[in-house]
């Protein structure tokens, strides 16, 4: 757990391994296609960059609007001096969000279409255009910063006296998009499992935007603490702790009654796939960050605030692919896992956000500078608290939670592996077609006109070309033989070409029936 | 403009004779891709197929939903139900997000992941010859009169006079007349639709409906969210603003107000913390 700076070399050499291998899937994906590129099938459309990159990227930058909402309408100014970087993480997440659907997108070029092409009816139409507002509200509400960088008064004048309406903008936005990403998936109840498809999805994803967007702010601000030594604010980041085990518990609740409501709540403990990843999900976000963040040691310790934050990011992102990925599974038919090339560019994404979150903090004033002096030293204070007994305490339950999730998970797969090696398979018996044998109806009899040089005219009689105990149309009926009546009269197609392998030749050949090209006299009759 | 097309499959007729899946492969310039048609699947380059399943051959093509899922969903309008029946892509249009295949219940938009410009491709119930009046493909070529083609309504009145002309053979339903709100192609069966592979645990309501519910009520909640974050910033700021004034009013009293603040910074609490600068 040593950050970016303090070993430059280590981490730049990672960046570089993980921007290189990015680049090379970038050329793979808009060389090859989608198809190249990807395990997405026609039986499983969505993966990994819509699973992770769009639904989580979302979530994970919703600390935005969640921390802009309680400093400029609540008007609780204590948060003030964690705003900008929870702006510059949502700012940039959003970016990524579009970074990663230019990939994800069949036609990226087109990505503006849903700018002059509406279709209110769609939730992903709704979606595009909370997403696109609410970039643009986050770009002016980091402009700010780059403002005062370029010392430039007169559009920060104008920015300051827009503050209000721009959040009120943002916080509905968001909580229109936040919401929507799970209304996505409202049209699918027979797709989506059980587990995860409830008419309230919507609520589910706000809820736990909320929840995520305060942990990846308390996650954040740790980084920044380690990797760019700013003051860490711990008082207010225990403060979000308390929400989110607010926002878990109200989560939790509203779950808990919607499976039992829908008579699912059995389906939860059943030995399936399905069943281990939602409890490994519900462990790792909901049931083990509420549990440390419970005790208020833990809660008000560096450490464990990082824990539990970590927790909650952790769990919301397997939640995110739960609903994208596991819960789609089944019902497709077929199995997904991620290319390498799906990896690889949603790692370089990530990575991407690291750096321009650096860089962001390097160059520009994320981090208001204090009058006062830093409270504790730096580096150090996180491993050497005076709390003896704390960080065993949270080692010992995050460890409980993080590895029973994983052991759960890993359980869940194993039974993943069963179904997959049984795939449920649809009977092909042999068909009974009396019924439809008694209503046959063949085309009539085609003439085709004596040609020059022919020894005579031939009429082409279907009765005698079929297999009446199993017609089968499509044994004559290929590319050569048009089976679609054509404009005009049938007989006045031209005559070349019939004796060979193409037309009449391809069965007519000796050995399948009898030659076209020597017993003229078996079709030409006077 | 006449009333709505659409095709009335009936599995006791049907000879699995191929004829179908050939002419669509005609009609809309397809390469072969299977070595029988009884093995090929629906794709990009397949937009019907004939399946031997619980002891009959069955069709598979876009059902052409009366309210189609696939149209609903689609962010740009790509998707369209025509007056005609059809539901027709509009190619132009596709941004390639891929939720129409997701959204459909049956599973009938395919994409041509091979290429580096991608479409969506299902069958479009041949609406160019719908619309000089022809028949689809499919029906044109059926010898057993397994596929009908025809106007919706009518096809209901054959399927329900099938019914009742033999009601000892047939399963006593037409799917597609209330399957996600009805579908332009009907089928009928002697043996129950899930051998057949067909789902028959769809709602009976358009899928629409469900996002919809949730789509409405956007405007009033903008509306009524911005009215009351609004309110909630007035009253908050209001409150810190007579707070101010009153400190300001004792001010050189009391001795030193910054420290009463809740807020690490010695200036007053505005709205915006550009005035560092």
């Amino acid at each position: 757990m040593r950050w970016s700076i303090r070993r430059p070399g280590f981490w730049q050499l990672v960046f570089l391994v993980i921007l290189g291998s990015g680049l090379y899937s970038t050329v793979v994906r808009f060389t090859g296609g989608l198809g190249a590129s990807t395990a997405l099938s026609d039986a499983f459309p969505w993966g990994l960059w819509v699973g992770f990159d769009v639904l989580c990227g979302v979530a994970l930058a919703a600390g935005g609007f969640t921390i802009s909402a309680v400093v400029y309408i609540f008007n609780i100014e204590r948060f003030r001096p964690i705003i900008r970087p929870t702006i510059l993480t949502a700012f940039l997440g959003y970016l990524l969000v579009i970074v990663a659907l230019l990939f994800d997108l069949g036609r990226p070029y087109r990505i503006w279409h849903p700018l002059v092409m509406w279709n209110p009816h769609s939730v992903m139409f709704e979606v595009a255009w909370c997403v696109m507002l609410y970039t643009t509200v986050l770009a002016l509400e980091f402009s700010p910063m780059v403002f005062e960088r370029l010392r430039l008064h007169r559009p920060l004048r104008i920015l300051h006296v827009l503050t209000v309406p721009l959040v009120i903008l943002g916080v509905i936005l968001s909580t229109l998009h936040q919401s929507s990403l799970g209304s996505l998936y409202l049209i699918v109840p027979e797709k989506l499992h059980p587990l995860w498809y409830s008419p309230l999805l919507p609520v589910f994803f706000f809820i736990s935007a909320i929840a995520l967007g305060c942990a990846m702010t308390i996650f954040e601000s740790f980084l920044s603490y380690r990797a760019f030594r700013k003051r860490l604010e711990i008082d207010l980041l225990t403060d979000l702790g308390k929400v989110i085990v607010v926002a878990l518990a109200v989560y939790l609740v509203l779950k808990v009654q919607d499976l039992a409501g829908r008579g699912a709540l059995a389906r939860v403990f059943e030995p399936t796939y399905e069943a281990r990843m939602f409890l490994a999900e519900m462990m790792l976000g909901v049931i083990g960050p509420m549990l440390l963040l419970g005790v208020r040691r833990i809660r008000t310790d560096h450490f464990g605030l990082f824990v539990s934050a970590l927790l909650v990011v952790l769990g919301f992102i397997m939640n995110r692919l739960n609903v994208s990925l596991t819960g789609m599974e089944a019902s497709s038919g077929v199995s997904y896992f991620p290319s390498w090339t799906e990896l690889s560019v949603t790692l370089m994404i990530v990575a991407l956000g690291f750096a321009l979150f650096g860089l962001a903090v390097k160059y520009l004033p994320v981090f208001p500078e204090m009058e006062r002096e830093v409270a504790v030293p730096p580096a150090v204070a996180v491993l050497r608290r005076p709390w003896i007994g704390t960080t065993p305490l949270i080692l010992i339950l995050g460890g409980i939670v993080f590895f029973g999730a994983l052991g759960v998970a890993y359980s869940g797969l194993s039974y993943r592996e069963r179904a997959l090696a049984a795939p449920p398979r649809l009977e092909e018996e042999e068909p009974d077609i009396a019924e439809g044998l008694e209503r046959l109806n063949i085309p009539p009899d085609v003439t085709f006109p004596q040609g020059e040089g022919s020894p005579g005219p031939v009429t082409f009689r279907h009765a005698s070309h079929i297999n009446w105990e199993r017609p089968d149309c499509t044994v004559c009926h290929r590319e050569p033989f048009r089976i679609l009546k054509v404009e005009g009269d049938a007989s006045s197609r031209p005559a070349r070409d019939w004796h060979d392998a193409r037309h009449c030749g391809r069965c007519h050949d000796g050995k399948t029936s009898f030659s076209a090209q020597e017993e003229c006299a078996a079709c030409h009759r006077p | 403009m006449g009333s709505k097309k659409g095709l009335l499959f009936d599995a006791t007729l049907c000879i699995g004779c191929g004829a179908c899946y050939q002419a669509c492969k005609e009609r809309n310039r397809l390469p072969p891709t299977a070595t029988h048609f009884l093995e090929d699947r629906l794709s990009d380059q397949t937009y019907t197929v004939v399946k031997r399943r619980g002891g009959r051959f069955v069709r598979q093509l876009c059902m052409h939903c009366e309210v189609p899922t696939c149209a609903s969903v689609c962010p740009v309008g790509a998707l369209e139900k025509t007056a005609a029946g059809p539901v027709i892509y509009h190619e132009e249009r596709c941004i390639g997000c891929r939720y129409c295949m997701l959204a459909c219940p049956f599973g009938i938009p395919k994409y041509e992941w091979r290429k580096i410009l991608p479409r969506v491709r299902k069958c479009d119930l041949c609406a160019d010859r719908l619309a000089v009046g022809r028949p689809t493909a499919c029906a044109e070529v059926c010898p057993t009169g397994a596929t009908k083609f025809g106007d919706r309504q009518e096809l209901i009145e054959e399927a329900r006079a099938r019914l009742r002309a033999h009601p000892q053979k047939y399963v006593p339903r037409i799917y597609g007349l209330e399957e996600v709100g009805g579908t332009s192609v009907l089928l009928l069966s002697d043996v129950p639709f899930e051998r057949l592979g067909y789902r028959t645990d769809l709602l009976r309501e358009p899928l629409p409906l469900l996002t919809w519910q949730v789509l409405q009520k956007i405007p009033n909640f903008v509306i009524v969210g911005g009215v009351l974050l609004g309110g909630i910033w007035w009253i908050t700021n209001r409150r810190q603003e007579v707070q101010r004034r009153e400190r300001q009013e004792r001010g050189p009293d009391s001795g030193e107000p910054p420290h009463d603040l809740p807020e690490p910074s010695g200036s007053p609490p505005t709205p915006d913390s550009t005035d560092s600068s």
